[in-house]
């Protein structure tokens, strides 16, 4: 894919993968900001590149999970040796303001959200939010369809029961 | 779990996605905050670098102390002595001929002529 082509797709896909991106920081819009920033450098620099074997969206998301792992990682290791070398990270906890904006009802479904596994999160997120199919959203986690069909139907069921349990 | 339980959990993820789309950084103005990153952290491949050889040589450390304790300590077994708590038995009289090897055709003093054909009176 030719570099313009690229740009283009990922503007085409950009709100959705920042969507995303807050997803996989766990509604921190600093970080997510920062994750998409590294994932489109790579993206652009082809150090991570695209090979046709799935869609360019499930590959993008791909890509945007393992970076904003990355930074997980880099975050947790810098609370770890605070060396000055390393430039300060965002916290990990979503902005406050943008949280205060929000509905009450997106709140509650982010804070049902919250509670669930990483994997049930990511897998309701890409299907629901994204409107991917279970086998797309696998391929995105780099789990098994059965095994993100689990994390599915698991996932709803705590889900729904969450906000069942809040005051609605 | 039914349908419409679906389509309510779909209703409120498509909320949650207008409210955050409604506040995202534009596409150009992300790539451009891409490209200043890049530009401002050149030290990144050089830290890798860094980080790489520091672990090559952990690695070359950990496996030169291994390799020595698979061999252990070297021992001169010729300069070895070692001393038997039971060692005070066998120093008898006489005790020096076991630790010599006897000469042919010498005869030595403690061995004496025997009269085989003597008789008591």
């Amino acid at each position: 894919m030719s570099p313009d082509a690229l740009e283009l797709e990922l503007e085409w896909l950009h709100a959705a993968a920042f969507g995303w991106a807050l997803a996989c920081c766990a509604g921190d819009r600093a970080a997510a900001e920062d994750a998409l920033q590294a994932s489109y450098l790579k993206v652009l620099d082809e150090s991570a590149r695209f090979d046709g074997r799935s869609s360019f969206r499930t590959w993008l998301f791909g890509v945007v999970r393992r970076t904003a792992a990355e930074q997980r990682r880099r975050a947790a290791l810098r609370r770890l040796l605070p060396l000055a070398v390393l430039e300060a990270a965002p916290d990990g906890r979503p902005d406050p303001a943008a949280a205060l904006a929000r509905a009450e009802a997106t709140r509650r479904l982010e804070a049902a959200l919250a509670s669930l596994s990483r994997r049930q999160r990511e897998v309701l997120h890409l299907v629901f939010y994204q409107d991917l199919s279970i086998a797309e959203a696998a391929a995105v986690v780099g789990v098994s369809v059965g095994t993100a069909r689990t994390h599915y139907e698991r996932g709803k069921t705590a889900l729904r029961r969450l906000l069942e349990e809040e005051p609605r | 779990m039914s349908e419409r339980d679906d389509h309510d959990l779909r209703d409120r993820f498509q909320r949650l996605r207008h409210e955050d789309v409604a506040g995202v950084t534009s596409f150009h103005a992300t790539l451009a905050a891409a490209a200043a990153r890049r530009a401002a952290s050149p030290r990144a491949p050089a830290l890798r670098v860094a980080a790489v050889a520091a672990f090559i040589a952990v690695l070359a450390v950990a496996v030169a102390l291994a390799i020595r304790g698979r061999r252990g300590i070297p021992i001169d077994l010729a300069a070895a002595r070692w001393e038997a708590p039971s060692d005070f038995l066998l120093q008898v009289p006489g005790a020096e001929l076991l630790r010599t090897v006897p000469e042919l055709g010498r005869v030595t003093p403690p061995f004496h002529y025997v009269d085989t054909d003597w008789r008591t009176p």
